[in-house]
């Protein structure tokens, strides 16, 4: 081999410096030249021998892929994609993980001053943090989805069982790994949501001392804390990323061990021809597969940068009180089946079925042995998956916010227009139209369309707490039921204990500069005794607070526009 | 294949170009989150000083409106923080008073966390308080921002005090005979003092200041060339001028004293105050 040197002076400085770099690409993609990739990308046959397939057989990165696809996979159907999704968000959440870990320290001291940090001092940092999280939920959604088509074109069936029971630990991961991630913010969303998910994985059916040592080792404590958050913390950075990657290549592995198997209707039944190709019927990786999948990163990155900017933001509620419960505790939507089971049986019940469902979905392609893969043939296999996702939706929806338990009605009205955590339909009112003042519901100020808009809020919500007896037409008549020790309760079309003949108003006030206080009053008078009971709910709102952006993201009532 | 190169190499770019849209935006953005913590933060302080703080400085900070758990009207213990005397200036007179050469925030951070004196408790988890440190910060955010051009325009000091007791009495300000009941109750509620120093006929003994029962006498023996009531205006005026020897927890502390060195600005809106409480006190 003659040196550069030697080259220089055989062939001209042009010509050398020409076949260095065509030997220097050759090295990179492992057996591919410059004319290769040319010709690849122009869509041309490949030479003979080919050397597309070199990169599969000699290079790192190509080595676990297959060189050629059945073209009958090749298409949106069978596979919509998921998998290789599910593997682009692991990467994706890696990526931002990585970058949002740099801005990070897992104490209580620092946690929720580093996410402020993140939020108004990091460039693109508000933007990262989006893009984490929205790639968490996404991935979760991606991961579950990918298992319903696995399920529902048979692919799990022989000899793919366990690709199948691998793939159903990588969702309770992806599960987890989201999870783990909504402590590390330290406010009060991810406080609770932690603190309740624990303590009921604490109620399983074992015996006390099992179940309390679970407690003390999840929550580093009596309660969660500094230690807590540093084991919750190192099981989203390492240990689940860890259990994830592994099983993630043994999972891949086995879907290249096996191929992607053919729609149900390609073969015979009791056959997998997955990977008995004809020459005719297979679509090379590259270029084909290479640029499908380069589109798709393309589009994906699209989706989640946009909508990371523009869709939606990632909550970040008040820094966590261990001594202050916020009033409704909700699960991400991901859980919120269990939160509906919870409702439906108790505690220890739901919480020991959950991992025998789990095994029940790993041992499932072991027992059901049917032999066809073919729609028609599984009736009852598709019903009952289909009667499962049925009962999932309902129990999430159960344990969405619709279902939550009612505290007293008037502060059920202040909850919904001045809530301790984020924005709602007063709160969301630009600062400098927060007239100082007292106002009733449903009063129109005169120039002032946003406290108008507050105040129409107001008289809605207290519409469905208040009821009358007096014929007042602000709001409904009063159902009455006496009650066994003779007190009546009253309630109305929407709740069971309404306020009778309410006197509400609304107060605002300025104590500092650029501070004001809104205060909701309520006046109720029992029309048995008499007695005037009144109730007070005070929030500040400062100038800077800037609940408005939130208000307009989240979509709530607020009164901005 | 090409049309899929074509449609991803264009959502790369606009994948791109939204990235670089929102760098744009950066500067604003970052700015308005900064200024959101802030608001946030003394949002969060209010609502911790309205339960924690408001018993002994007022509602408004002030000390001038107190308020137990059960919303009966007691005497202001605190010192008011909503106060030129400690908000305005880089270096306000309170930390001119108590030498205090860092940043007025962390004049107020630290007095929070730690404490002063025998009345104003640590309120900071490091020494045993119920705060965490952040919400220390929020109270501290939420106190600096009583500071406003138009407290800091009001003078800090209203009214000339006179040297002489005696010479204030006879002047213009003061309307004589000065009323003892109307003192006692400047004593107790108004201006607290009762807190430390208790009553003057024992019936509160005294907490932490030194007792002032029979001062009409003592006062007299404790600085030379002073009756009691020169001894007593001046002491008022200057807490850490003369410190007197004995206090209920031993010998009394200082220069500097524990005692507020601002009755004087506080009196001074209304000077008829001293009158009466030398009054009450001197059982003239």
């Amino acid at each position: 081999m003659a040196t550069f040197v030697e080259q220089v002076r055989e062939m001209g400085i042009k010509q050398a410096v020409v076949t260095k770099a065509d030997e220097v690409v050759e090295r990179l993609t492992a057996g591919m030249n410059i004319n290769d990739i040319r010709a690849a990308l122009r869509g041309d046959e490949p030479r003979r021998p080919n050397p597309r397939l070199r990169p599969h057989a000699d290079g790192f990165w190509l080595h676990i892929r297959p060189s050629f696809y059945h073209t009958g996979v090749t298409h949106i159907y069978p596979t919509f994609r998921l998998g290789w999704l599910a593997t682009f968000m692991l990467v994706w959440e890696t990526i931002t993980g990585l970058i949002l870990m740099v801005f990070y320290t897992p104490s209580p001291l620092a946690a929720y001053g580093n996410m402020w940090n993140i939020l108004g001092n990091v460039p693109l940092g508000q933007l990262f943090r989006n893009m984490h999280r929205l790639g968490a939920e996404v991935m979760v959604l991606v991961v579950a989805l990918h298992m319903l088509r696995t399920f529902v074109t048979g692919s799990y069936k022989k000899p793919r069982q366990f690709t199948w029971a691998t793939g159903v630990l990588l969702l309770l991961f992806t599960i987890f790994l989201s999870f783990s991630g909504y402590l590390l913010p330290w406010d009060q969303l991810a406080y609770w949501a932690l603190t309740v998910f624990i303590s009921g994985g604490a109620a399983a059916p074992a015996p006390p001392i099992v179940n309390d040592t679970v407690l003390l080792v999840l929550q580093g404590g009596p309660a969660l804390g500094a230690d807590g958050l540093l084991r919750w913390y190192l099981l989203h950075v390492l240990l689940l990323p860890l259990l994830a990657g592994i099983f993630f290549f043994v999972h891949y592995y086995k879907v290249v061990l096996y191929g992607i198997s053919l729609p149900p209707g390609r073969e015979q039944v009791g056959e997998d021809t997955a990977k008995r190709v004809p020459r005719d019927e297979r679509t090379y990786f590259t270029p084909d597969i290479l640029t499908s999948e380069l589109m798709w990163t393309a589009l994906a990155t699209l989706f989640l940068v946009a909508g990371s900017l523009w869709l939606w933001d990632a909550p970040l509620e008040t820094h966590a009180d261990p001594v202050v419960t916020p009033l409704h505790v909700v699960a991400p939507w991901y859980l919120s089946w269990s939160q509906g089971w919870l409702k439906l049986a108790d505690k220890t019940l739901v919480v020991g079925f959950i991992p025998l469902l789990l095994v029940a979905f790993i041992v499932m392609p072991y027992i059901e042995v049917g032999k066809s893969r073919r729609y028609a043939d599984r009736r009852v296999g598709l019903t009952v998956a289909m009667l499962f996702i049925t009962l999932m939706l309902v129990s999430n929806w159960m344990g969405s916010p619709e279902f939550r338990v009612q505290s007293s009605p008037d502060r059920e009205v202040s909850i919904q227009l001045l809530p301790e955590e984020g924005p709602g339909g007063l709160k969301g009112i630009p600062f400098e139209h927060m007239t100082p003042g007292t106002y009733s519901p449903g009063q129109v100020v005169d120039g002032n369309p946003f406290l108008t808009r507050g105040l129409e809020l107001f008289q809605s919500a207290m519409f469905q707490q208040s009821c009358t007896l007096t014929g007042n037409t602000q709001w409904e008549a009063c159902k009455v039921d006496v009650l066994e020790n003779g007190t009546r309760r009253f309630s109305n079309f929407f709740t069971s204990d309404a306020m009778p003949d309410p006197v509400a108003k609304l107060e605002i006030v300025e104590v500092q500069p650029n501070l004001k206080e809104l205060i909701l009053h309520y006046e109720v008078t029992n029309p048995d005794t008499g007695e005037v009971s009144t109730t007070e709910w005070t929030r500040p709102r400062h100038a800077f607070s800037n609940y408005e952006e939130e208000c307009r993201f989240l979509n709530k009532s607020c009164a901005t526009d | 294949m090409q049309i899929k190169i074509v449609i991803g190499t264009v959502a790369f770019m606009i994948a791109m170009m939204v990235f670089g849209y929102s760098a744009l935006r950066e500067p604003a953005r970052l700015e308005r989150f900064t200024n959101a913590e802030l608001g946030r933060s003394i949002e969060a302080g209010s609502e911790i000083f309205a339960n924690n703080c408001a018993t002994c400085h007022g509602v408004d900070a002030t000390a001038q409106e107190c308020y137990d758990a059960q919303g009966n009207q007691i005497a202001c213990q605190g010192l008011p923080l909503n106060y030129n005397g400690l908000l305005c200036g880089d270096v306000s007179q309170r930390m001119k008073d108590m030498g205090w050469s860092g940043t007025k925030h962390d004049y107020i951070l630290t007095t929070i966390s730690a404490g002063r004196g025998p009345i104003m408790p640590t309120w900071a988890n490091q020494f045993g308080g119920p705060l965490r440190p952040d919400q220390v910060q929020n109270v501290t955010n939420f106190v600096l921002n009583y500071e406003s051009e138009t407290l800091c325009a009001a003078p800090l000091v209203t009214y000339e005090w006179p040297e002489l007791a005696q010479e204030f009495l006879a002047g213009p300000d003061v309307t004589l005979p000065a009323d003892p009941a109307r003192g006692q109750e400047l004593f107790t509620v108004t201006y607290g003092c009762s807190a430390c120093h208790g009553t003057v006929d024992g019936s509160a003994p005294a907490a932490i200041g030194p007792s002032l029962v029979n001062i009409e006498t003592d006062g007299a023996t404790r600085v030379d060339g002073q009756d009691a009531q020169q001894y007593v205006y001046h002491s008022i005026l200057y807490p850490s001028d003369f410190i007197a020897p004995d206090c209920p927890t031993g010998p009394c502390s200082g220069p500097p004293s524990v005692m507020p060195a601002n009755f004087g600005a506080r009196m001074g809106d209304n000077p008829q105050d001293m009158a009466d409480i030398l009054a009450y006190l001197l059982g003239e």
